[in-house]
């Protein structure tokens, strides 16, 4: 019983009033996960826009709905906010390209908030989330690669302005990436900072084989900014990432190139 | 069944291939790795449960994916046994088109039971509610469902309904000559809310559409 309580005590240091994400602090506020999105002549990035209010009953007693997308530098730096109008029922690819235009940078984040949160969502006592689905395209290829969203990142309350909900630890941790990277190919590590303050990040490889570390690299993350490193791996030496923040999950969104062929995914 | 491909130490890592455990898997069988700190009995009648650490932030994961010689796809692919009351209910926005697209469904079932029981996967299109097609699916197994020919176009919305079995529904497409594949998977309806009751939401959910489109 003692070795169990020990136990408990240990967990609870990494895990007490440390969660994942917040709460939003006003119920009828919208939230979204931070999207990475990529444009330059190389990539292309789209999101598949879906009215989610409309899925839910007595959704025609809603109020008009739309959706307004906010786009950010790679430093978190807000540079666009746009209104997107809604088709009930059907599918809407929008084209980042044709909003986040050449100006700020090859990379960067974006949130898409709901204006219309049905009343049953608010009487559950919860937030209507987009944590759809976002695709990338790399040089012109006939597919896009899909990945989903998964945090509840950023919200919009009603007064229109934003909150990052993203938790941090008392210590800080590591998280290994789930999948053994392997060569010869190119990496492209994203890691969003969905918290409120600036997070520094240590990103390390080390051999699937011999556990030799390799040089690392350090990003310092800006709130609601995000970082994109580059790692190539060779055929002979299959290597694991681990980040090192103080971030409650460091988890990266993963883009890999191979022959000029894209594979992406959560780590 | 169950084999042991090893031990895998603190730290360690290792990616298995499906040519490596051929040998071990029965002809339409479904393959499902597990890490265990314990071996679990090498014959069962239901589904194993693990001695392992669980854990929720991050979850315990693992990559999985598919290639060919060309190119390949990844998704974190873990999955806990589906309760044999579940249904599924999902939106799929990831038809992609163009000459020698091809786009398929692969839904994924596991239960605790070993016994194979068929359902019907309705697909509709959300827009009007129109039934596009039914198709046979089964438990314990990867069921692959093609999608072209049912008339969709790039602003339709597909509607997935199995009032029998839940699953988790992959989406994966590919150029006919495998130079370039692309697989992810939908959220469950669950998804569409955070905090409070989530799973009334899903509830909530599910009785609307499966009624509407009845």
């Amino acid at each position: 019983m003692i070795v169990e309580k020990v136990k408990r005590l240990r967990r609870a240091a990494w895990t007490w009033r440390q969660p994942l994400t917040r709460r939003p602090t006003q119920l009828g506020a919208s939230v979204s996960d931070l999207f990475v999105w990529r444009n330059s002549a190389d990539w292309k990035t789209s999101f598949e826009l879906m009215d989610i209010s409309g899925l839910f009953p007595e959704a025609g007693e809603l109020p008009e709905r739309f959706a307004t997308m906010y786009c950010f530098d790679l430093a978190g730096r807000c540079f666009l906010e746009n209104r997107l109008d809604l088709f009930p029922g059907r599918r809407q690819t929008i084209e980042l390209a044709e909003l986040v235009g050449d100006d700020h940078g090859e990379a960067g984040t974006f949130a898409v908030f709901h204006s219309a949160t049905p009343k049953v969502v608010t009487d559950m006592g919860s937030y209507l989330a987009e944590r759809g689905y976002v695709s990338f395209r790399f040089k012109d290829a006939p597919l896009r690669a899909y990945v989903h969203g998964n945090l509840d990142a950023i919200s919009r309350i009603p007064d229109g302005s934003l909150e990052l909900l993203g938790g941090s630890g008392l210590m800080s941790r590591e998280y290994c990436l789930q999948h053994e990277m392997t060569g010869p190919a190119l990496y492209e590590l994203a890691l969003v900072n969905p918290t409120a303050a600036e997070r520094r990040c240590t990103f390390q490889l080390v051999s699937a084989r011999s556990g030799k570390k390799f040089a690392g690299q350090n990003a310092l993350l800006k709130p609601g900014g995000a970082a994109l490193l580059p790692f190539h791996v060779d055929a002979s030496e299959p290597v694991r990432a681990i980040i090192k923040s103080d971030m409650i999950m460091a988890r990266p969104l993963v883009f890999r190139i191979q022959n000029l062929k894209l594979d992406v995914f959560h780590g | 069944m169950t084999k042991s491909l090893g031990i895998l130490v603190p730290n360690a890592m290792r990616t298995i291939t499906a040519a490596e455990v051929a040998g071990m898997v029965p002809n339409n069988a479904l393959a499902l790795l597990s890490l265990t700190l314990t071996p679990p009995p090498a014959i069962s009648e239901s589904l194993p449960k693990l001695d392992i650490l669980r854990t929720s932030v991050p979850a315990w994961r693992a990559t999985l994916g598919l290639s060919t010689e060309a190119a390949q796809t990844s998704y974190q692919g873990e999955v806990d046994p589906f309760l044999p009351q579940g249904t599924l209910l999902t939106f799929g926005p990831f038809l992609q088109y163009g000459p020698g697209v091809e786009n398929f469904l692969i839904l994924l079932n596991v239960e605790n039971s070993p016994v194979y029981r068929s359902s019907a996967l309705e697909i509709y299109n959300t827009d009007g509610g129109e039934l596009r097609k039914e198709f046979d699916v089964r438990t314990n197994d990867a069921n692959i469902v093609p999608l072209d020919g049912l008339g969709f176009q790039p602003g339709d919305l597909p509607m997935f309904i199995c009032r029998g079995m839940a699953g988790i529904p992959l989406y994966f497409s590919r150029t006919l000559d495998g130079a370039y594949l692309s697989l992810e998977h939908t959220h469950p309806p669950s998804s569409l809310v955070v905090h409070g009751k989530r799973w009334e939401a899903q509830k909530m959910l599910k009785h609307r559409w499966f009624n509407k489109v009845a």
